[in-house]
């Protein structure tokens, strides 16, 4: 090992090798000293994140996994076995649940990844005033959400409602429409609000995928003949599309999982037209105090999203292999 | 055939006029390379003709063609980014189809002809590679495949190697070169460096503050600087300037120096008066050291030495003026040191004098090159 050390070195003189030799075997007997402390040094180091990993994640999944053989409620615990599992597996309810939270998730988040691309495209545009649009963009994703849902609220009432009175105008709306009322426009509100509360976050984080693309990239497919769609779509899309795939990802896992958005317009109703896994499990455990079956519907939504996390990673490495460097 | 005239150019970024009026021929075949200091307008005046810049006044006529208002695709040109500008996502097979592609080429065009310029660049076997793979001098390559597969009427390089070591560029010069023999084709090249100029071009273009200073052959340029600034930028090590004044214009042209030396200089005195304030140019190859014990023309003290083997080369101070830098390059084996005061002498046939606004004095004894 030392040898081969010297040999790379190989320029010096003589003399500089055996020094080189002995700074060498003086360097091994310090580092073995500071490998040991340096090891206890580090967990030291990490212990505080340990520690509260374990009160903050660990403890309450354990906890969860434990709620969720038990028939828990304001009563006492009763141990049930796959009980409570097994409603689920049985309850039609809770198969249409998880199919619209599917539903929302994709629909949700391809809204917010097109309408992301889109403004991103646009703000990226050598146009005036672009640093003005760039900050005009950010309020829906930077006020507080129950300040932009109430704000929902008052747009989708029937009585006073903007969209109501518009969509009446214009003749498309026989009379005064409650958009949060009946089923299908409920369902379809919330994602339109969840889709306005996700996006500029989306937009921004492409604008600065986008803006980190070489611009002679652009200017050598100019020279080329390649027209703008031309370069949007050979260049600045598979430049991108590390940055796609991973806002996809964590955009989908917090649609999946947003609770707040759905709870505000609608909570989860007219008659569960709304409600997505997470809205339910809050309904059962909190709302109806059924901690064992509410538990068991989280370590479902856990299970789900680990699959669908998996299935999604393997997508992303043959996109990554597609698109990257190397 | 592919002709380039610009006929008096211009741009302005705003209020601030980058390129001045500047008018130009570039003949058929000819490697013509654009060699100036930092911000001196080449890499502007290069995109003005790649149709990225549109010229604020004049016009840019290709092959007899006023190409001014056209598109870069429409001019004919193809253009090597000094970033290499490849897609890092598409392998080199790809990156070299790539302008094949935007003009809906059939597929068996684009084999072929991938295909020929891999054969010509060497890269028939890094085709499935992608350019992060490649090394720094594949990667020049690639970009010049891109080029080639267009077949154009003039190829445009915007310093092209400065991203590679010392080595590699050395070995790229060459086979830049080789390739415009093979191609036969007109080439307009940007560079900083005044010994790529020197070793690559037919014809060199010096510019300076949007305008050019002179248009000529490496020789041309290094034996008839027309200006003070092409002397001092053409020729490594750099030409050395000593400050004088006219002694006299009636017999020959005697100038003196500040250490009370003089020289007879034959060069055209015509413009000159006594008492005139001049200065002389000396290239570093072309000073001797004097024998000892003799009056040498300057005196230098030597602060660093660089042994090269072949060369020695010499900077210091002289004692013909305010002490400025000085260089002298020398025999590999002179006996020199660090530290010491040397005496060198100056050839005059060899010299070169400038006026006070920094116009060259046409030498009337030039050795005998080919221009």
């Amino acid at each position: 090992m030392i040898r081969l050390e010297s040999l790379n070195v190989g320029e010096l003189s003589l003399d500089k090798l055996v020094l080189n030799e002995e700074s060498f075997v003086a360097g091994g007997r310090k580092r073995k000293r500071s490998v040991l402390s340096e090891k206890w040094f580090a967990f030291f180091l990490i212990a505080p994140s340990v520690f509260f990993l374990l009160i903050i994640v660990a403890w309450p999944l354990a906890e969860t996994l434990r709620l969720s053989f038990m028939k828990a409620g304001l009563g006492g615990e009763a141990f049930v076995g796959f009980e409570n599992y097994q409603d689920l597996l049985e309850s039609k309810k809770f198969h249409q649940t998880v199919i619209r939270t599917f539903y929302w998730m994709f629909l949700s988040v391809s809204l917010k990844m097109l309408l992301g691309l889109i403004g991103a495209t646009l703000l990226n545009a050598a146009i005036p005033g672009r640093a003005l649009f760039r900050v005009l963009i950010m309020p829906p994703w930077v006020i507080p959400i129950a300040i932009g849902c109430v704000g929902w609220l008052w747009l989708y009432n029937g009585q006073f409602g903007v969209l109501s009175g518009v969509g009446q105008q214009l003749g498309l709306l026989d009379g005064p429409h409650e958009f949060l009322a009946h089923k299908k426009s409920a369902f379809y509100s919330a994602v339109v609000t969840d889709v306005w509360v996700g996006t500029p976050m989306v937009s921004l984080f492409l604008l600065a995928a986008m803006q980190g693309v070489n611009r002679d990239l652009y200017e050598a497919a100019w020279v080329d003949g390649a027209g703008r769609w031309y370069r949007f779509r050979r260049i600045t899309i598979p430049q991108i599309m590390p940055v796609i795939v991973t806002m996809a990802l964590y955009s989908a896992i917090f649609t999946f999982n947003s609770f707040d958005i759905i709870w505000i317009l609608t909570q989860g109703g007219p008659r569960g037209a709304s409600t997505t896994l997470i809205v339910d499990t809050y309904k059962v455990a909190i709302g109806n105090y059924k901690f064992g079956e509410g538990a068991a519907r989280v370590v479902v939504i856990v299970m789900l999203l680990g699959v669908f996390a998996s299935v999604y990673m393997l997508l992303l490495g043959k996109l990554l292999r597609k698109y990257g460097t190397k | 055939m592919a002709t380039l005239h610009l006929d008096k150019v211009s741009k302005s970024f705003g209020s601030t006029k980058v390129i001045h009026d500047i008018s130009l021929a570039v003949e058929d075949k000819e490697f013509v390379v654009f060699v100036g200091p930092s911000g001196c307008g080449k890499s502007t005046l290069l995109r003005m003709i790649a149709g990225l810049e549109e010229a604020s006044s004049g016009k840019v006529i290709i092959d007899g063609e006023d190409v001014s208002d056209a598109h870069p695709v429409d001019r004919g040109i193809s253009m090597v980014f000094q970033s290499y500008a490849l897609y890092p996502h598409l392998t080199v097979y790809e990156n070299i189809a790539f302008p094949l592609r935007v003009q809906k080429a059939s597929e068996a065009d684009i084999q072929e002809t991938v295909k020929k310029a891999a054969e010509i660049l060497q890269l028939s076997d890094k085709l499935q590679l992608k350019p992060g793979q490649l090394s720094g001098g594949q990667r020049q390559r690639v970009a010049i495949g891109r080029s080639i597969v267009r077949d154009p009427k003039i190829f445009l390089f915007d310093e092209p190697l400065s991203n590679l070591d010392a080595a590699l560029r050395g070995d790229m010069r060459i086979e830049l070169r080789q390739l415009h023999n093979q191609l036969g084709a007109t080439m307009i090249y940007v560079t900083h460096d005044q010994v790529e100029a020197m070793t690559m071009a037919d014809r060199i273009v010096v510019l300076n503050g949007g305008q050019i200073e002179q248009y000529g052959s490496p020789l041309e340029l290094y034996h008839h600087p027309k200006t003070k600034f092409v002397a001092g930028f053409i020729g490594q090590p750099n030409m050395n300037f000593l400050s004088g004044i006219v002694a006299d214009v009636k017999n020959d042209l005697l100038i003196k120096l500040f250490n009370g030396r003089s020289l007879k200089l034959p060069v055209d005195k015509s413009t000159l008066s006594v008492g005139e304030a001049v200065d002389i140019g000396v290239r570093p190859e072309d000073l001797r050291v004097a024998n000892k014990g003799t009056n040498a023309d300057v005196t230098v003290s030597v602060k660093t030495l660089e042994r090269l083997g072949g060369v020695s080369i010499v900077y210091g101070s002289h004692n013909a003026g305010d002490g400025q830098r000085f260089c002298a390059s020398l025999d590999g084996c002179a006996a020199i040191k660090e530290g010491e005061n040397i005496g060198l002498n100056i050839e005059p046939t060899l010299c070169h004098v400038f006026n006070s606004k920094g116009q060259a004095l046409r030498r009337l004894r030039v050795p005998d090159v080919l221009l």
